[in-house]
């Protein structure tokens, strides 16, 4: 899945009222180094649990004698669970601590882990999937607060990203030690438990690291700790730049608090209720766009058009690499151009790949050819995809709503976006095996029509434009006058 | 004696913003303006001509409107009536929103005196 990180910005980032004496060198700086390094662990585990199956699937699916339904459910059972982490992930955070909700996310990391590994049947597997989940989608909303609050404000946005690299990266981690370990093992027995139980190393370094790391001071000064949150900025600043970086968190601890203002009933306000729509819809679409059924059936799709399983779980590899690059070019971008563009560009490029990759199904025969040509637009669609939609989504989300209302906003929006995510990961087998390559490609290519549509007509820009000006804007062209 | 309005981002918010300071000129009182919009009011949204204490909606525990309403009036002793602006609402919109403006009245512990926009006297 594209970075699943709800970046919560401040409005206030940009520390403007706060001339801030530089962070300073040496000790503190490395520091940062070794928290934000223990942190993105949780990043890894993401990327690597929800990327495993991509090659862990096909000798589990014999191993239990999977039907492509039960297939799907195993898959999806992960999305599931994260889908309520997310939400509820954030909650846990503020009222335990980054700090403790990590470290206990750390455990069901491990719990969930060694449940998939030694699940006897794959019930057991459905369930342990889920509570995996729980952990990968906590970790997507409580690991990038902690290192955007830890992290000093003028490195703030590079923290955050390296987060969301970890994550790709973890996935392309995962198909790469799948592939070697099938490659060299394939022979062995339930090969697959020996895959998934790869991911207990970055969990237990995760645990054991954030045990030595310390809270976030936000977190601590909206606790009204503050002598504690100034114990720990001395740890990661200069000694001048903690002390005077405290007003600074103080202000920003604030203002989070008021994220939290809006609900419900403010849907009742016109103008609200359509950037929620719009939210959602970005949620939903980034979903549909199918990039997870390639993130998570990559292998597959490969050995269905004609390639062997060994060879099919390499070429797959291409797909996390196109991903990590497509990634990284699309950070690039979210700075210099217009979002709308971006979004309509990304589109648009989704809708011709996915008619190439469903136009190949018909044209080529099926064999190795047929599945080159596939993977050579899968990767391309893995690319523009990841270089557009996939961090915009994101972005987007973190800018659009209202500072009162985001923290309910954003929570039924990335709710949305995990339980599309599970949708597809669960209907995604059983179509193929229905109705074919060309059929679900197709199917895709006009969901993405769709959602050009939808987002030509609906989104607003945002870009260059602060907050409060975009507001006014947004209510006088759709408040009830 | 004061009068307090609930503020609602809508034309009824703003029409209640309106008749609560009418109301509060007439009587001779300061106005509580309870600021139930997403957005805080800046000194200079605020009406002038009067003495009005504005507060905003902030956190979670404002989350439900009436709520935050409800505890304003029973912090503010010296207030003695509540202005607030209503309008129909559908029935699907009711079944999925439910009323605030209803809620409120129900729970207000001081008169409430209510504004219409299609009111045809004012």
């Amino acid at each position: 899945m594209p970075p699943g990180s709800p970046r919560r910005r401040s409005t206030s980032t940009a520390s403007t009222n706060f001339e801030l004496p530089n962070v300073g060198t040496g000790r503190p700086v490395h520091r940062l180094g070794i928290i934000a390094t223990v942190a993105t662990f949780g990043g890894l585990l993401f990327g690597y649990d929800t990327g495993v199956v991509n090659g862990a699937l096909e000798p589990l699916s014999e191993d239990f004698g999977l039907t492509a339904l039960s297939e799907g459910l195993v898959v999806a059972s992960l999305m599931v669970g994260a889908a309520f982490g997310a939400v509820f992930g954030g909650r846990v955070a503020d009222a335990w601590g980054r700090r403790r909700t990590i470290l206990l996310l750390a455990c069901v990391f491990i719990i969930g882990t060694l449940g998939c590994v030694l699940a006897p049947g794959p019930e057991f597997l459905i369930g342990a999937r889920f509570v995996l989940g729980i952990a990968v989608g906590g970790a997507s909303a409580t690991v990038p607060v902690y290192l955007g609050e830890i992290a000093p404000s003028e490195k703030r946005g590079s923290y955050v990203t390296r987060n969301e690299l970890m994550i790709v990266g973890g996935q392309l981690a995962a198909f790469v030690i799948n592939a070697v370990i099938f490659n060299f093992f394939g022979h062995v027995d339930s090969i697959w438990r020996w895959m998934l139980l790869v991911a207990l190393v970055p969990a237990i370094a995760l645990l054991v690291g954030m045990i030595f790391q310390p809270e976030s001071p936000r977190w601590l000064i909206s606790q009204g700790r503050t002598e504690e949150a100034l114990a720990v900025l001395k740890q990661v600043r200069s000694p001048e730049r903690a002390e005077a970086e405290i007003d600074e968190v103080t202000h920003l601890a604030a203002e989070d608090a008021k994220e939290a203002t809006g609900g419900f009933s403010d849907l009742g306000t016109r103008w609200v209720l359509r950037l929620v729509i719009v939210g959602a819809g970005l949620g939903f679409f980034q979903q549909l766009t199918g990039i997870n059924s390639v993130m998570y059936y990559g292998t597959q799709l490969l050995t269905s058009a004609g390639l062997d399983s060994g060879v099919a779980i390499i070429g797959n590899i291409a797909n996390g690499v196109f991903s990590l690059a497509g990634i990284s070019l699309g950070m690039y971008l979210l700075n210099k151009l217009p979002r709308r563009v971006m979004f309509l560009t990304g589109y648009a490029l989704i809708a011709v790949f996915h008619t190439l990759i469903a136009l190949t199904a018909v044209i080529v025969p099926p064999g190795p050819a047929q599945a080159w040509t596939v993977l050579a637009f899968l990767v391309l669609f893995v690319f523009s995809m990841q270089g557009t939609v996939g961090p915009l989504t994101w972005l987007m989300l973190s800018e659009i709503f209202p500072m009162k209302i985001r923290s309910f906003a954003m929570g039924i929006c990335v709710f949305v976006l995990w339980i599309m995510n599970a949708i597809v990961a669960q209907f995604f087998p059983p179509l193929i095996e229905a109705l074919g390559m060309t059929a679900t490609f197709g199917m895709f290519a006009g969901l993405a029509v769709i959602a050009f549509v939808f987002l030509a007509l609906m989104l607003p820009e945002t870009k260059d434009k602060d907050l409060a000006e975009f507001e006014r804007e947004f209510k006088a062209e759709y408040g009830r006058r | 004696m004061s009068v307090a309005v609930a503020v609602t981002d809508s034309p009824e918010g703003r029409l209640a913003l309106e008749s609560a300071v009418a109301e509060a000129q007439k009587l001779g009182t300061g106005l509580l303006l309870i600021n139930l919009t997403l957005h805080d009011f800046a000194e200079a949204e605020a009406p002038s001509g009067l003495e009005v204490t504005v507060i905003n909606r902030s956190g979670r525990g404002d989350r439900d409107p009436v709520t935050a309403v409800i505890d304003e009036l029973n912090e503010h002793s010296e207030v003695d009536r509540l202005v607030l602006g209503v309008r129909a609402r559908s029935r699907v919109g009711k079944l999925i929103l439910g009323s605030v403006a209803q809620r409120i009245i129900l729970r207000s512990p001081v008169p409430v005196l209510t504004v219409r926009r299609d009111a045809t006297r004012r």
